[in-house]
Formats: structure tokens, C-alpha cells, sequence
């Protein structure tokens, strides 16, 4: 648990889990078979590519959090333009997901002061007194 | 710096350090000192105002009808009804549709639903609504209510049950499904087809399974939330 969490703290995890988990939201609500989608041709599968880059840039952020920046600009333009192209951008929940995921993964900054006054820390355990 | 941040907290409530290592809890030791990353507020405010601002925009842009939005669904069967389509390039045939391996859609259908293919080049419809069963609630999108009906592009629907008082013109009713050319797909080889120039539905209702990258154009687009159905 405490590896997982200082993984945690060293990358904008929120931001890249619900960014990822966007993009596979509007995944699941597709479901237009390959042949026909290769018909329509490039507008069909902007439908596919979007989300999937989607999910991809949100797992970048959390695997390669150095480049949070460019991820997050290209993940809220992308997760703008599922609006379009892939129903409504999952019915608007994965839109939403994706911007808000692309938004905290911008706004995360490393190595910040730590907050004061945290309940957990404060209800630590006393040590074991003496016997 | 974990390791110092023990240190000193034990040794405030614990002068001795043996009982440091007695205690045993280097795991419970907290990273209250530990220097982390976190979300700052103002910098996520400069994405995510014109973030906000675009995605209004593009709704409004969507529900004046200036703008198409494409649709590729399913899984999960859906309802559309509309009070008039008027289709040009119409042309219809049997199919399988698979299910994706597993899904939770499957229940005793083995994953495959049988399915009637529509294919309509250019529609219009009218009073459209879209409706799909989230399990309790409805999803609904109404559209086409004012002036202007809505309009789609390539039209591809997989139903399994189609209603409404239809009329055709040119109507060629018995091809082999690989041989259609008036509207914008074919089907399989050796499945009976139909297909016609024109076609006008009235009072449509179907219950789809995909509707397969239309470009959908939904003047007075409405997202909403209902028990019922369409």
C-alpha cells in the first residue's frame, strides 16, 4: 500500500486514470462492426480512433508523467472531439470524464508542500509504551 | 525523508530510540513530511474554463443543428422513434450481429442477435427520440421538434423489430444482398434483400442494436433522464 501510494504521488493519477477511463467509457458504447465502420471510411473511424487515443494518452500520463503537459492538451481537444464523432462523447459521461481528467492532469504539479492538519495523520497511533 | 520523519515524530512521544525499533511500524510511518504531488487549483482553472467554454459551445452549435454528430452504438438495445422519416437510397437485408466476446449484454442468446439492416443514403426525420434502457433509467435524446427535422447521413441500422406505415417508390424487392447499389453499403452473399429509390416511413418505431456512423445533424437536441422510454 505505501509503494502504491508514493507511486501515487509522484504522477497526476486522478487525472490519468479518469482520462483513460473516459476513453473506455465511449469505447463500450460503440459497438458499429469493423467492416462497416471501414466502409464509411475516416469519419467512421474517427469514431473508434478518438476514444482509443484517449485511453491510450491517459495511460501515458500515468506511465510517463514527465509529458503531463502535452498528454492533457492533446487528451482535452480529443475528449472535445468525441462530441462529434462517437456518440455524443459516450453520452456525455466519458466527455465529461476526459476533460475533467485532462484538466486535474494539467494542473498537477510535483513535489508540493504537504498539506497541514490531515485527520489520518493526526488519529497515528501512539507507540507502545514500556512495559 | 521518511526515514528522518520517524525519527523525530517517535522520538517527541518516545525519548528512547530502542523503542523505535521495538515498536516495529516503520510501515505505519506515515509520509507526513514527504513532499507529493498535487493537483493545483488555478493552473487545472486555465484548462479547464475554455474546456467548459468549448463543450457549451459545441452543444449549442449541435442543438441549433449547424453542427453533425456521428453515432456509433450499441450493445445494448436501443428505441428510436420518429413521427416521419423520408429516405432516399434505401435498401434492407438480414444479418448477424455479433456480440463482443463475454459481453454482459450475451444472456442466453449465445452473443448473436438476428438483426434487419437498414441502409438509408440521406434521411430526414421528424420528432425524433432515442431512448436506451440504462437499467432503471431511461437515457433520452429528442430532437427535430421545431421547424427543422433532423438529418442523417448514411444511415446504417441493425433492428430487430421495425414498425411503421411505410411507402416505397422503385421498390426491387428479392436481390441478392451483394448486389445492391442504390444505397451506401451491401450485405452478405446468397441473403434476400430488398432495396428502392425513395422511401417514406410514418410513425417509425424500431428497436436497434447499432446505429453505425451516421452523421446525425439534431436541431433542438435534448439529454435527458426519464423512467419511461420513447
Amino acid at each position: 500500500m505505501v509503494a502504491f501510494r508514493r507511486w501515487r504521488a509522484a504522477r497526476p493519477f486522478w487525472g490519468g486514470l479518469l482520462l483513460a477511463l473516459g476513453g473506455a467509457e465511449i469505447l463500450v458504447t460503440e459497438k458499429a462492426s469493423l467492416k462497416v465502420v471501414m466502409h464509411i471510411g475516416m469519419q467512421g473511424l474517427a469514431g473508434y480512433l478518438l476514444p482509443t487515443l484517449m485511453l491510450i494518452l491517459g495511460l501515458l500520463i500515468l506511465f510517463n508523467p514527465a509529458q503531463r503537459l502535452f498528454y492533457s492538451i492533446l487528451g482535452a481537444l480529443l475528449s472535445l472531439g468525441t462530441w462529434v464523432t462517437s456518440n455524443l462523447g459516450g453520452f456525455f459521461i466519458g466527455l465529461v470524464l476526459g476533460v475533467v481528467g485532462s484538466c486535474l492532469a494539467f494542473g498537477w504539479l510535483p513535489d508540493q508542500e504537504p498539506r497541514r492538519a490531515r485527520s489520518w495523520r493526526r488519529r497515528r497511533p501512539e507507540p507502545v509504551p514500556h512495559p | 525523508m521518511a526515514s528522518s520523519s520517524d525519527a523525530t515524530s517517535s522520538a517527541g512521544s518516545t525519548p528512547e530510540p530502542s523503542e523505535v525499533s521495538e515498536s516495529g511500524s516503520p510501515s505505519e510511518s506515515p509520509e507526513g513530511s514527504e513532499r507529493r504531488g498535487r493537483v493545483r487549483l488555478r493552473r487545472a482553472a486555465v484548462m479547464a474554463v475554455p474546456a467548459t467554454a468549448v463543450a457549451a459551445g459545441l452543444m449549442i452549435l449541435t442543438a441549433q443543428g449547424a453542427l453533425g454528430v456521428q453515432f456509433a452504438i450499441s450493445g445494448m438495445p436501443f428505441t428510436v422513434t420518429a413521427t416521419n422519416l423520408d429516405g432516399e437510397g434505401f435498401a434492407q437485408f438480414g444479418g448477424l450481429d455479433q456480440m463482443a466476446p463475454g459481453s454482459p449484454n450475451e444472456g442466453d442468446t449465445g452473443g448473436q442477435v438476428l438483426v434487419v439492416v437498414s441502409a438509408i443514403k440521406k434521411a430526414t426525420l421528424t420528432k425524433l427520440c432515442q431512448s436506451v434502457d440504462l437499467g432503471g433509467t431511461n437515457l433520452l435524446i429528442r430532437a427535430g421538434e421545431g421547424k427543422t427535422p433532423v438529418s442523417a447521413v448514411n444511415l446504417t441500422t441493425d433492428s430487430t423489430e421495425l414498425s411503421g406505415d411505410a411507402a416505397f417508390e422503385n421498390i426491387e424487392i428479392g436481390n441478392d444482398a451483394s448486389t445492391l447499389d442504390k444505397s451506401h453499403t451491401q450485405g452478405p452473399k446468397g441473403v434476400f434483400s430488398q432495396q428502392a429509390d425513395t422511401v417514406h416511413i410514418g410513425n417509425l418505431r424500431q428497436t436497434n442494436y447499432a446505429t453505425t456512423a451516421a452523421v446525425f445533424k439534431l436541431p433542438g437536441l435534448k439529454l435527458s433522464f426519464s423512467d419511461k422510454g420513447c
